[in-house]
């Protein structure tokens, strides 16, 4: 089955501060949507929303994963269910090792935690470590992917996030998900503050978790990076709503006209 | 060794002589209890107008609720005879050498023949006063004085046994030595710790503190760093949570040496600890470590002293504590750099995550600087538990709790990390990841 996400008609506050005005917007299994707008247009805000952080409140709509509303779930468990959210500021946590952290989440997300539980809960042992993938399993999975997606080796022994440049952190964000193979990633511009190379493995990360069937919500200021990912679509936020989707091309025309064509164009009006 | 009991149990002037008498004590001694009972009653019981008391109160605690121990505790020839719980815990270190004490007596011991013939003396205070009287006579209250506080003085009156550990010049031990200290319901404790590391000698030794369930311990802990020696010291106070505790531990460190201080202060229904580093030649160093994690209604109080006598030494402090429930708890740091203490590089750092809204963490650093040559950095911080760094770790799949027990454990890594005995660093990584909960 192809996972589907769906954002219909949400309206989010952050306390009195309305700031989706009703989204809409859909992404598939294996299908890469741009999502470009403006600063403090509130791309962030929703990418925050779908992932279920607690200071965004939805006022109204509703958010389906499967034709299932996860407006209900708590974090963890919307990333159970295979989403994803890249940062557009991870935050860094001092003295949390990158390894020791990515074992667990891989550990929650893949299930052992669960299936421990339930042993435990029929009856079984609690086995120390049991509810953790096995750490040469675990060791041998990461350096692969540290390989194949470019990241320096030495990021498994730092703490998380903490100290890194930009681009690191970057990095270290398609790292987790490619590890934690979300079915839908949404990207909150894992391009910017990016030198050329960087660039290119980011998107080139992007693009391989693509081909193995990741969905992705890509939020991006620039053309830049969809001359690498391709998108097969591109939406258009403004002021707290989707208000064009088009094909790739969309996004050239945007790149020429502006943010002033959106507003005179679609008659959207001023908030 | 003598094997009559105490004739009286209760805190009181008769006790002080019973002690000298049942251990045919020294006259120089016997005069140092009576001259410490004195100083005791003359000194008035704290009250919070003090300032170091300020934040402290000694609310319900009463002398006359405690006995002292009388009977002593007949000793074992093998870890196999100790309780389980003992040489479980003493397997947690590959030791040099071990000491057990339940209440004042030793009950179990063990030293590494080869430290023995280079001369490393490891035992209980009782057995080197008859064996080394001369050694102990130059170290012991020479460092913690009687009037240094209440409290010191009440040990100086009471103590009955301690830790004794001697190591020779240019001997260096590796392994460390470590001593469990497990008290009984209802005792007045008065633990007496001794070590002396001579010039350009190297010594560990952790000590671990137990039980004493409504009970107090009063400890007095006197370190002795010579000329370029290297002394690391490990106080771990995990007594039960119904213990007063009192600690005064100070060390001086003289010329080159170096002297490391860890302090985990994770058990006691209340703390009141003194810490001094007294740099008293130049060029000698000092690290002090301190974490804690009060739960409950703890109150965990570090006063600690970095005195720079003298050029070119350096201190560097750093205790971090997390709080949790209607816990609390009380920092208060001085950074002294005496005139002619040139070149002195002083470091002092307290930080605090609170758990929960009715924890509270104060924390009064405090500079005392007469000397104009001088690199003195200070600082403390309190902060709760980011709601962005849960939601970063919750949305990788990770529960609630586990991302709390993550940061948790984290914060308090930058001391754990330095920890220099690999079996504490477990031992210490054990009881935050019990206090952060298991789910
Ligand atoms: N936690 C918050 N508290 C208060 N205001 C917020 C909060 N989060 C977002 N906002 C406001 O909501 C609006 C949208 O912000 P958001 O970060 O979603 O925009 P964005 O489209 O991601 O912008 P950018 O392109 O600059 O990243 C802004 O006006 C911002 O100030
Ligand atoms: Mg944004």
């Amino acid at each position: 089955m192809t996972a589907v996400l769906e954002v219909k008609d949400l309206h989010v506050s952050v306390g009195d501060n309305e700031i989706l005005k009703g989204v809409s917007l859909t992404v598939r299994q294996g299908e890469v949507h741009a999502l470009m707008g403006p600063n403090g247009s509130g791309k962030s805000t929703m990418a925050y929303a779908i992932a279920g952080h607690p200071h965004y409140q939805v006022t109204s709509g509703d958010i389906l994963f499967n034709g299932q509303s996860i407006l209900d779930l708590e974090p963890d468990e919307r990333a159970k269910l295979g989403i994803f959210l890249a940062f557009q500021y991870p935050v860094a946590i001092p003295g949390v090792s990158f390894a020791n952290f990515l074992r667990a989440a891989v550990s929650s997300v893949r299930g052992y935690k669960d299936r421990a539980r339930a042993e435990v809960a029929q009856g079984g042992k609690r086995e120390i470590g049991s509810e953790l993938m096995p750490m040469r399993e675990f060791r041998k999975e990461l350096l692969a992917k540290m390989d194949r997606f470019n990241v320096d080796r030495s990021f498994a022994q730092r703490y998380l996030n903490d100290g890194f440049s930009g681009g690191e952190k970057k990095r270290g964000e398609v790292l987790q998900m490619a590890m934690l193979e979300p079915k839908i990633a949404i990207l909150d511009e894992s391009d910017s503050g990016l030198d050329i190379d960087a660039l290119r493995v980011v998107a080139d990360g992007i693009n391989k978790l693509v081909a193995d069937g990741m969905g992705a919500l890509l939020i991006t200021h620039y053309q830049r990076i969809l001359n690498y990912v391709k998108p097969d679509k591109v939406s258009i936020f403004y002021k707290g709503r989707v208000v064009l989707t088009g094909g790739p091309e969309l996004a050239h025309v945007l790149e020429e006209k502006g943010y002033g064509w959106v507003e005179k164009e679609l008659a959207v009006e001023p908030a | 060794m003598t094997v009559t009991t105490l004739n009286t149990d209760t805190i009181s002037p008769a006790a002080v002589t019973a002690i000298g008498e049942r251990f045919r004590e020294p006259t120089w001694l016997r005069q140092a209890r009576e001259a410490a009972w004195e100083t005791f009653t003359a000194t008035p019981w704290p009250t919070y107008t003090e300032e170091t008391w300020r934040r402290t109160r000694l609310t319900g605690f009463d002398l006359a609720d405690f006995t002292l121990a009388t009977e002593p505790v007949p000793a074992v020839s093998s870890r196999r005879q100790l309780p389980r719980k003992m040489s479980a815990n003493l397997r947690k270190m590959d030791s040099g050498g071990a000491l057990v004490f339940q209440d004042a007596s030793l009950i179990y011991a063990e030293l590494d023949p080869e430290l023995a013939v280079r001369g490393v003396i490891f035992t209980d205070l009782r057995t080197a006063l008859v064996e080394h009287e001369e050694l102990v006579r130059t170290y012991l209250g020479a460092q913690v004085l009687a009037a240094d506080n209440k409290f010191a003085a009440l040990h100086y009156a009471l103590w009955q046994n301690g830790t004794f550990l001697y190591v020779p010049r240019h001997v260096t031990v590796e392994k460390p030595f470590q001593v469990l200290i497990q008290l009984s319901p209802g005792k007045a404790a008065f633990h007496h710790s001794l070590i002396i590391a001579e010039e350009n000698s190297e010594l560990t030794i952790a000590e671990d503190y137990l039980g004493a369930a409504r009970g107090m311990s009063d400890t007095v802990v006197e370190l002795y760093p010579l000329a370029a020696a290297r002394l690391h010291y490990l106080h771990l106070q995990n007594l039960d949570t119904t213990a007063w505790n009192f600690a005064t531990m100070r060390s001086s460190v003289y010329r080159d040496a170096l002297y490391r201080h860890l302090q985990a202060s994770w058990g006691s229904r209340l703390s009141k600890v003194w810490i001094d580093l007294n740099l008293e030649e130049p060029g000698s160093h000092g690290e002090l470590l301190g974490l804690y994690f009060p739960q409950g209604r703890q109150h965990i109080d570090h006063h600690t002293n970095q005195n720079h006598k003298r050029p070119r030494g350096t201190s560097d402090l750093l205790f971090k504590g997390a709080l949790d429930d209607a816990s609390r708890s009380v920092y208060q740091g001085i950074i002294r750099v005496w005139p002619h203490a040139q070149k002195t590089d002083a470091y002092q750092k307290n930080d605090n995550l609170l758990l929960s809204e009715q924890a509270r963490a104060d924390s009064i650093p405090g500079l005392e600087i007469q000397a104009d040559d001088v690199r003195c950095t200070h600082g403390a911080t309190s902060a709760k538990v980011q709601d962005e760094y849960v939601f970063y770790l919750m949305a990788r799949g990770l529960s609630r709790k586990t991302a709390k027990r993550m940061i948790v454990s984290g914060f308090f890594e930058e001391v754990l990390n330095r920890v220099p005995v690999p079996g504490v660093r477990h031992k210490l990584e054990a009881e935050i990841a019990r206090r952060v909960g298991l789910e």
